[in-house]
């Protein structure tokens, strides 16, 4: 299956709608081929997006029916210095995660695409993380970083906290977190620029290395460039990822200590499931999603995602 | 993880585990836990609890006996501790919510009663009281919301704050445990002194450090000033004893009587009880279930080298050193969408109090809060010196104010608790943690 | 390149799945033109895979040895000590906790998740290249739209409208929205790979007389099979790991999921370290077996993401 000399992506709008409508003459599947995908989104997505936004309206103990109450809820919640604060933490965990997590994983994964000895085994070990779920992992880390029983205490001194106390402050406790986020899922994208690594052509490197290119320059020249695809898928589900970490919250640190650690989602939760003040917590669930579908629009904009939209508008 | 959540699951499951010594008894209540509700009629009453084995058989025998005196069939519907607020509060807003349900009193209890949901057994039992006379009164005392009657009847033991010592430490150093402030700080000093943390902590959940701030405002001051906080007064935070009671635990942790680490300690995965029973710690100030699970998973300790007293007098204090914090106990309410209140009223209002189920309480290490069992206490309880220990303290309690965190609303009790921390931390002064309360008042 | 088989042992090397699309050359000249980057040592690559080695592996360890001691003796030896007697009693302890129920109701929820994911996402995204009608259109500029939005922000009205539904306390509670918010990413990452399918194997298709839907299964599914797999295992990892909905929308010990009975553990059983450490590598073992025997199928399927 060779692609055809010019790919359907970079053909116009037009160019593209002639080209299948003339030329083109296979049978087509309706639009009944997207109506269950259709129906379960539209159901468990879409509506609970256009409820929360009205739940934002409302107020709601969870007991019997919410009422309207207009704009008390986001009166209350654009003057609470508490949006701020857990705006910047949540900030500050996503793009902490994508910064630590990326050059990681694109360091191990193309050191794994290699053909070094005994590189088998390290990834297959590696990988191992992966294998837990998000909740057995914070629970592991959590008995891991106490202080007195865990290896908080020997490992403590190493890295300038002698009493092995990190857990218990505020830096520590949103580094932590950032942590065991990488712990967790630089496998999974490791694995990700592994393949990817394994597919830039060796002819590229043969020929750098003929102009004389080191292997730092090579990697900035030629591999990195290469990968400009993994790159933004790796970094959307990171983003993604990050911007949502929520058991590791509740379980490592529970949003403290004080408010350290209190995300948006873990504070939506917070206030909805603990102070069962749902309405409140939906205008900041609506925030939230005002913010994922931000995301979404620049992810579409700055990935080959808008292209294959195109494409798509085109047939 | 909230108070609420945490603290009865402990002293029911670590209980369990004790008496499975021999293993064969924790596979047999283990698996009974694995079923909950099966076997059991599918229409009658529906009485929900937390999952423990051992108090759900107790349980599920009370009911046995209402179907005799009642004949209203009745089953056990028990749920694992952690989000059962949530999950009642979910039932509670539908038709086919529980008959009769498990609460912590306080605040667990008001927005039911607030939405008419709890039955009024004061107005079912008219002038007859004998059925909150069979208990103590400041064992019901979290159940009066609004100083009302009481809107459910215990149905486990009573677990007051307590300060455990580790009393082979303090011989070793030649020091007693601490029945004033001051005697608090020399001990803190000469533990500092001798490398030993003086207070176990798990400040990972600020619960724990509540405790401290409820014992020292209990004994700097009367309960007054807490109806007002409680009730969500305004400008209630600014009572002067608060503040007072804040700086002295910031001197407590700046002479390093939490240890250096306490912050990274937490209670759910039990390092602050193994710190203090393994004796790197000495003291811990913990609800009475604590003991339990110290004789469960440290018995050699808890025969040989553990002792208690009540929390310390502050200068000055006009709190009365009789009055306790803690869980009073655990609730039965009835909803007032039963279909069957009669039966409700009837396993609540009078199986509650029977002598089989109060005995067999006991025998499972409880300290229930009926009146005049003192010789029964000495006669079934696995401990009696414990169990007497905390009978009388709360006898003689003047006044056995609820946790706070169960006391507030939970959007001011979470504010509380992350302040609180913050306080531990010094990242807050004593003014500023009441200027945020204020400003959620 | 999407139409390689299952990767016969030999070619582990190279994914069936393999980077991106617009590379994607004739197989015969890919494994020949293509090796591995340059064999000379890669150091900073080595060191950092050496020291990440460590970090993941010392935690793992302690899993291991923990799990396998009673609580005193994990509470008096070191954490990094060998255990110096060994217990199965964590794991009665672990198995007395309802973890049967708890396993066998997370790989109900896995499974049913999955099928449902790919019975919607295949076919929409065949929809989505080939279809000229305009919802469908539509509806991939919406799906575009969830790609970011995370499914916590609604956990609010999906609690209201499965209590609602009369689906509270249902493996249905769990899967539905779980499934719903998956949707997005699966499409995309399908109807990327369908993407590549020259349009004259569609026409062949029809000129055989074949109508859409068996194009679907004879031509769409078997091309896109390396997407599939990756789909399914994301899809897979996304329900086995799945903390909030079951939290929020499930009560009883029945339909309790793993990752919960994890958690519950931790707070019934506070002080049992080792138990809980048994608890989670008796969870994983399953996903470790799964792992191991499909360790291929596995990698060049998560790989595969990283194609589009």
């Amino acid at each position: 299956m060779t692609a055809p000399a010019p790919a359907p992506a970079h053909r116009s709008l037009r160019g593209r709608t002639r080209a299948a409508s003339h030329t083109d003459n296979a049978a087509r599947p309706g639009a009944l081929y997207a109506v269950p995908a259709m129906l379960v989104f539209g159901v468990f997505a879409l509506v609970p997006l256009l409820l929360v936004c009205w739940l934002s309206f409302t107020t709601w103990n969870g007991l019997g029916d919410p009422r309207w109450t207009g704009l008390a809820n986001w009166q209350d919640l654009l003057t609470d210095p508490g949006l701020l604060h857990s705006l910047r933490i949540t900030a500050v965990l996503t793009l902490a995660g994508w910064a630590v997590q990326t050059p990681l994983a694109l360091l191990l994964g193309v050191w794994a695409a290699g053909t070094q000895r005994g590189r088998a085994l390290a990834s297959a070990l590696v990988f191992l993380p992966l294998l837990l779920s998000g909740a057995a992992t914070a629970l592991v880390w959590k008995a891991l970083l106490d202080p007195n029983f865990g290896l908080a205490r020997t490992i403590g001194p190493w890295i300038g906290v002698p009493s092995g106390n990190m857990l218990g402050t505020s830096g520590g406790a949103l580094l932590a977190i950032i942590a065991v986020g990488a712990w967790q899922f630089v496998p999974f994208h490791m694995l990700m620029y592994q393949a990817a690594a394994r597919n830039v052509p060796a002819h590229l490197y043969e020929a750098a290395t003929i102009d004389g290119a080191g292997r730092v320059r090579q990697f900035w020249s030629i591999t990195l460039p290469q990968l400009r695809n993994t790159v933004v898928t790796s970094s959307t589900l990171m983003i993604v990822g990050s911007m949502t970490t929520f058991e590791t919250i509740l379980i490592l640190t529970d949003g403290g200590p004080g408010a350290a650690t209190q995300s948006m989602p873990f504070r939506m939760y917070q206030q909805a499931f603990k102070s069962f003040e749902m309405g409140p917590a939906s205008a900041l669930a609506t925030v939230l999603v005002l913010f994922g579908t931000a995301l979404s629009l620049l992810i579409v904009r700055f990935s080959g995602f808008s292209r294959m939209r195109s494409t798509l508008e085109g047939i | 993880m909230t108070a609420t959540e945490i603290r009865p699951a402990h002293s029911r499951r670590r209980f369990l585990t004790g008496i499975g010594a021999a293993g064969i008894g924790a596979a047999v209540t283990g698996c009974s836990a694995l079923s909950p509700g099966s076997g059991d009629d599918s229409r009658g009453l529906d009485v929900w609890t937390l999952t423990d084995p051992v108090q759900n058989k107790i349980q599920r025998a009370a009911l046995t006996r209402l179907r005799r005196s009642h004949s209203s069939r009745a089953k056990l519907t028990p749920f694992p501790n952690t989000g059962y607020t949530q999950k009642l509060r979910i039932a509670m807003g539908t038709s086919d919510g529980p008959d009769v349900f498990w609460s912590w009193g306080g605040e667990s209890l008001r927005p039911y009663h607030e939405a008419g949901l709890v039955v009024d057994l004061a107005d079912r039992f008219g002038s007859d009281t004998r059925w909150r006379d069979a208990f103590l009164p400041a064992a019901l005392q979290a159940a009066c919301v609004d100083d009302r009657e009481p809107l459910g009847l215990p149905v486990r033991g009573m677990q007051p704050v307590i300060l455990f010592c580790n009393q082979t430490l303090f011989d070793e150093h030649d020091l007693r445990p601490p029945r004033t402030w001051d005697e608090l700080l020399d001990v803190v000093d000469a533990f500092v002194d001798a490398d030993v943390i003086p207070v176990s902590l798990a400040g990972a959940e600020s619960w724990c450090e509540l405790m401290w701030l409820e014992c020292i405002t209990g004994r700097l001051t009367g309960t007054g000033p807490l109806r007002k906080i409680f009730a969500g007064e305004r400008g209630s935070w600014r009572h002067p004893a608060i503040e007072e009671a804040l700086d002295r635990i910031q001197k407590l942790v700046r002479r390093g009587a939490f240890g250096q680490a306490f912050g990274s300690v937490s209670y759910g995965s039990g390092g602050a009880t193994a710190i203090f029973a393994k004796g790197r710690a000495a003291m811990h100030l913990m609800g009475s279930w604590e003991y339990s699970n110290l004789r469960n998973d440290h018995r050699r300790f808890t025969e040989d080298g553990l002792s208690w007293v009540s929390f310390p007098t502050v200068p000055g204090g006009t709190g009365d050193p009789r009055a306790l914090v803690g869980n009073n106990t655990n609730y039965l309410s009835v909803n007032t969408r039963s279909a069957d209140i009669d039966a409700g009223v009837g396993l609540v209002g009078t199986q509650l109090a029977a002598r089989p189920f109060i005995d067999a309480l006991i025998k499972a290490g409880d300290v229930p809060a009926a009146v005049g069992i003192e010789g029964r206490l000495r006669e079934l309880a696995p401990d009696p010196d414990f169990a007497l220990y905390v009978y009388r303290v709360v006898s003689d309690a003047p006044d056995f104010t609820l946790s706070w965190d169960q006391a507030m609303l939970p959007a001011v009790k979470e504010a509380m608790l992350s302040s609180l921390q913050q306080i531990f931390l010094e990242k807050l002064s004593p003014r500023q943690f009441v200027d945020a309360m204020e400003l959620i008042q | 390149m999407a139409t390689a088989p299952a990767p016969a042992p030999g070619q582990t090397r190279t994914p069936s799945e393999p980077g991106p699309g617009r590379m994607s050359g004739g197989s015969p000249q890919r494994t020949a033109g293509r090796r591995p980057l340059l064999s000379r040592a890669n150091i900073p690559g080595g060191a950092a895979s050496l020291i990440w080695l460590a970090i993941v592996l010392v935690p793992l360890w302690c899993m291991l040895t923990w799990s396998v001691q009673n609580r005193d003796g994990f509470l008096d030896n070191g954490p990094l000590s060998l255990p110096r007697e060994l217990t199965p009693e964590n794991l009665q302890t672990v198995l007395e906790g309802g973890f049967t129920n708890a396993f066998v109701n997370t790989a109900i929820v896995t499974v049913v998740s999955v099928a449902l994911t790919l019975v919607c996402a295949v076919p929409a995204a065949y929809a989505v290249v080939r279809s000229t009608s305009r919802f469908v259109a539509g509806a991939f500029s919406v799906f575009l739209l969830g790609l970011a939005i995370p499914a916590q922000a609604v956990i609010i009205p999906v609690y209201l409208m499965i209590v609602r539904m009369g689906l509270y306390d249902t493996k249905a509670a769990i899967i539905l929205p779980t499934v719903a918010f998956g949707l997005p990413f699966a499409v995309l990452i399908l109807a990327g790979s369908l993407r590549d399918v020259p349009a004259e194997n569609y026409e062949a298709m029809t000129l055989d007389g074949a109508g859409p839907l068996r194009t679907l299964w004879s031509l769409v599914i078997p091309m896109s099979r390396g997407s599939i797999v990756a789909v399914g295992i994301y899809s897979a990892l996304q329900a086995w790991n799945g903390f909030l909905f079951p939290l929020i929308l499930t009560q009883s010990e029945e339909q309790q999921i793993l990752t919960l009975n994890l958690w519950n553990f931790q707070t019934e059983y506070g002080v049992n370290i080792p138990g809980l450490m048994t608890a989670v590598l008796l969870s994983a073992a399953p996903v470790f077996i799964a792992y191991v025997l499909a360790r291929r199928w596995i990698v060049a399927g998560l790989a595969g993401l990283g194609g589009k």
